[in-house]
Formats: structure tokens, C-alpha cells, sequence
């Protein structure tokens, strides 16, 4: 399979835990696996008991496992401090409030965090040499992988931009009369150059998702979680990145037969209305469900994730990457 | 000073002036032309650039951002040019000499 798998699935459904569940269990097949969160939450760090942070450290106890979280709030700033230190190098003093005023609202936009995001992602596969896999926990929202859709539109948006930016420029060396200079010239225009750079930014993206990258679906078998997934099948296949497989997670367990206290009618009444949401998923959705996991009394961690380990269904053996 | 020198100085001033004409009324005047179309351009540009100074959100501003710095020159007389600018027609009009 791939070396870039993706859990995606709505807040709360157990992405991080078969994320990591996941991630364990290629450790343990002899794969250099790095687990990539983008939790705020910091879910990952309970998980494994041990804090993680931008950079990949080895998850104690286990053997080939790396893990890091990335928070896009501090992306964000990170992205903007490196504008302004271009700024200050190349800005008048008087021009910089006038842009820094554009950047910040650049900044505030409601697509900044998963832009962020997903520069950082396009970063780390760009990156991975160390890795014979990398299991992305994305954000708890579909915005993230509606976000990996976009390369395309992006690269398009670029072309455009760039082709705008060509013709002014042909047009202002046509305008210089005589032995003037024109206003701005074709060659090594900075501008341009930053626009190639982006454009091949997302030409990467876009080849290394559409043909090294799996996505999976993590769903708890309620009727919300099962619409949104609807939802987010639909909206990867339009973006030509079909989703491998779904996970149900957090299945009621069933009583044994000769309990019939209120508790036992209760679970017997919840696993009946699951095993029909299952049903469905299996009748109506595209994607096979490749794992059913049990609710946990405990919080899953350390032989708990073992367990839900050996319950994915989800094979481990890496192709090689095609377009790093 | 004897009558060749005289009428070849005379054309020297005619050519002069002629030139001067023909670059006054017909090349200035287009040169003018392609800097504003130029200008128009470069407008289209900003504005795909930072639709946000407009208050339309746009997911690419972030990536856009990174140009600012390079854009100095631009984004003052983009400015500029917004404010002088009262309607397209008026624009397009300054662009012809009646």
C-alpha cells in the first residue's frame, strides 16, 4: 500500500487512537512509521503517555515509531514572522504598516489554519526519506481533507496569477521609450520566482496525493457520524482520491444472553440499532469497512492499542513512493 | 555661410522638428497607452492577489501573503490608483487623446 495513509472522520469519532493503533502496528512489522497529528488537543501525547511537538521524536518502548504534532496556530505564525522578516529586509519603513495591515488580514482568513496545515503535511511527505510510512491524524474537521483537494485548483489559480503578472510586465518593457528603464523586468522578477516556487509546491502536492497516498475513514455507528462520512466519501471522490476504507470505532460490546438486567437491555437495544447503521454501511457505502473496533472501558493506551492494533484489518506493506 | 550649408541646416531643423512631432502626437501618446493598460493589468493582478482588501475572504491570500514583501512599489501605487479612480470610463477615457 501507499507510504502516506490519512485517517480523516468527524470530532470525537477516535481518529488519533486508530491512527496510532495503526501506526503501532507497522512499527511492529519492521516499518520506519512517523505518526503525524494535527490535534490540538495534543491527543497523541496521551496516547503514547509522553509529549510530542513539531519536531519527530521516537515513541518510547517501541521500536521504529516516531511520532510529532503539529499545531497550526503556531504555523500560522511561523508562516507570517517569515513574511515579515522578508519584509523588513526588503520594505521601506514607511511601506511596512501599509503591508503588514494586508498581512495580518491575509493571516486572519478563514482558510489560514488548514493552508498552514497543509503546507506542513506537503512538507513532512516531502521530507520522509527516513520513513517507509507516514500516518497523517488529521484535523477534526473535513476542511483538512477537503483541503487536499485543492492542489489542482491551486496550481490553476498560480497560472493565472502568473500569466496576469507576465503580461504587465511584457507590456511595461514595451511601454519604455527609448533607453528608459522599464518600470519592471521579465528577468528575475522576484515575484514570478516566488509564484514558480509555489506552483511546483503544489504540482508535488497534487502528484504525491493522487498516486501515494491512501485515505481511510474513522466513523462511530451513529447516524451523524455516518452522514458526515457520506458526506466526506463524496467530496474526496470528486477531488479523484477515493478513500480505501472506513473504520467503525467505539462499538457497543454485546451482553451475555442470560443477562437481562436494565443495563443488558440497555446495550442489547444499542448494539441491535448499530448492527443496523453497520448494515448500511456495508449495503449502501463505496468503501469496504476494513476494522470494528470495541468501546474500551478504559482509555486506550499502551497493551489497550496493542489490542485495537490486531483489530485493524488494514494491510501494512509499503510501495515505494513513486514521486518523492 | 553659402546656400548648401543653409539648406542643409534647414533640413536638419525640419527633421527635428518633424521628429519631435511624429513622437509628440503619434509614439508618445501610444507608449502612454501600453503603460496604463500595463497598470490595468497589474490592477487585475493585486486585486486576484488580495481580494481581502475588499473584504472577500480568499483562500489563497495565505500563499499571497508571501509576495508582499516583493510587491512594495505595486501595492502603493495600486492604492494610489484606487483612489484616484472614480469609474472604469473615466480611466479608459485618459487613455485616448481627443
Amino acid at each position: 500500500m501507499e507510504p502516506f495513509v490519512f485517517f480523516g472522520g468527524k470530532g470525537g469519532v477516535g481518529k488519533t487512537t486508530v491512527s496510532c493503533a495503526y501506526g503501532l502496528r507497522c512499527a511492529h512489522d519492521g516499518l520506519r512509521t512517523l505518526v503525524v497529528s494535527t490535534d490540538p488537543a495534543h491527543s497523541v501525547t496521551d496516547v503514547f503517555d509522553q509529549p510530542f511537538d513539531d519536531d519527530p521524536t521516537p515513541v518510547e518502548g517501541i521500536d521504529g515509531l516516531e511520532a510529532m504534532q503539529l499545531d497550526p496556530e503556531e504555523e500560522v505564525t511561523r508562516h507570517l514572522d517569515d513574511i515579515r522578516r522578508d519584509l523588513s529586509e526588503q520594505v521601506s519603513a514607511a511601506m511596512v504598516n501599509e503591508i503588514n495591515r494586508q498581512l495580518e488580514m491575509a493571516h486572519g482568513t478563514p482558510g489560514a489554519y488548514e493552508s498552514a496545515l497543509f503546507d506542513r503535511f506537503i512538507e513532512v511527505m516531502r521530507n520522509s526519506e527516513g520513513y517507509d510510512r507516514v500516518v497523517f491524524d488529521t484535523a477534526p474537521s473535513g476542511s483538512t481533507l477537503r483541503l487536499l483537494g485543492l492542489p489542482d485548483l491551486l496550481e490553476g489559480w498560480i497560472d493565472r496569477l502568473m500569466y496576469k503578472r507576465r503580461t504587465s510586465i511584457d507590456l511595461f518593457e514595451k511601454a519604455a521609450i527609448g533607453n528608459h528603464e522599464p518600470r519592471r523586468v521579465m528577468d528575475g522578477d522576484p515575484v514570478l520566482a516566488r509564484l514558480q516556487e509555489r506552483k511546483e509546491f503544489f504540482r508535488f502536492a497534487g502528484d504525491t496525493l493522487g498516486n501515494d497516498a491512501a485515505f481511510f475513514l474513522v466513523l462511530n455507528p451513529d447516524e451523524l457520524s455516518l452522514n458526515e462520512t457520506e458526506r466526506s466519501i463524496a467530496d474526496l471522490e470528486e477531488k479523484d482520491l477515493p478513500v480505501r476504507g472506513l473504520v467503525a470505532n467505539k462499538l457497543t460490546p454485546e451482553p451475555d444472553d442470560d443477562e437481562n438486567g436494565r443495563g443488558a437491555r440497555y446495550l442489547r437495544e444499542r448494539v441491535e440499532t448499530e448492527r443496523a447503521h453497520l448494515e448500511t454501511i456495508r449495503e449502501t457505502f463505496g468503501p469496504p469497512l476494513v476494522a470494528e473496533i470495541g468501546w474500551r472501558t478504559a482509555e486506550v493506551k499502551g497493551s489497550l492499542l496493542e489490542d485495537v492494533a490486531d483489530e485493524l484489518d488494514i494491510e501494512t506493506a509499503v510501495e515505494p513512493p513513486t514521486h518523492v | 555661410m553659402d546656400l548648401a550649408d543653409r539648406i542643409e541646416r534647414f533640413r536638419e531643423t525640419l527633421e527635428e522638428w518633424l521628429r519631435g512631432l511624429y513622437h509628440g502626437m503619434i509614439t508618445h501618446p501610444a507608449y502612454e497607452k501600453i503603460e496604463k493598460e500595463a497598470e490595468d493589468i497589474e490592477d487585475v493582478f493585486l486585486l486576484a492577489c488580495f481580494p481581502d482588501a475588499f473584504g472577500i475572504p480568499s483562500p489563497v491570500s495565505y500563499y499571497t501573503a508571501e509576495l508582499l514583501p516583493y510587491l512594495e512599489t505595486e501595492f502603493e501605487a495600486w492604492e494610489r490608483r484606487l483612489w484616484d479612480r472614480d469609474m472604469l470610463i473615466e480611466r479608459k477615457g485618459q487613455q485616448y487623446h481627443f
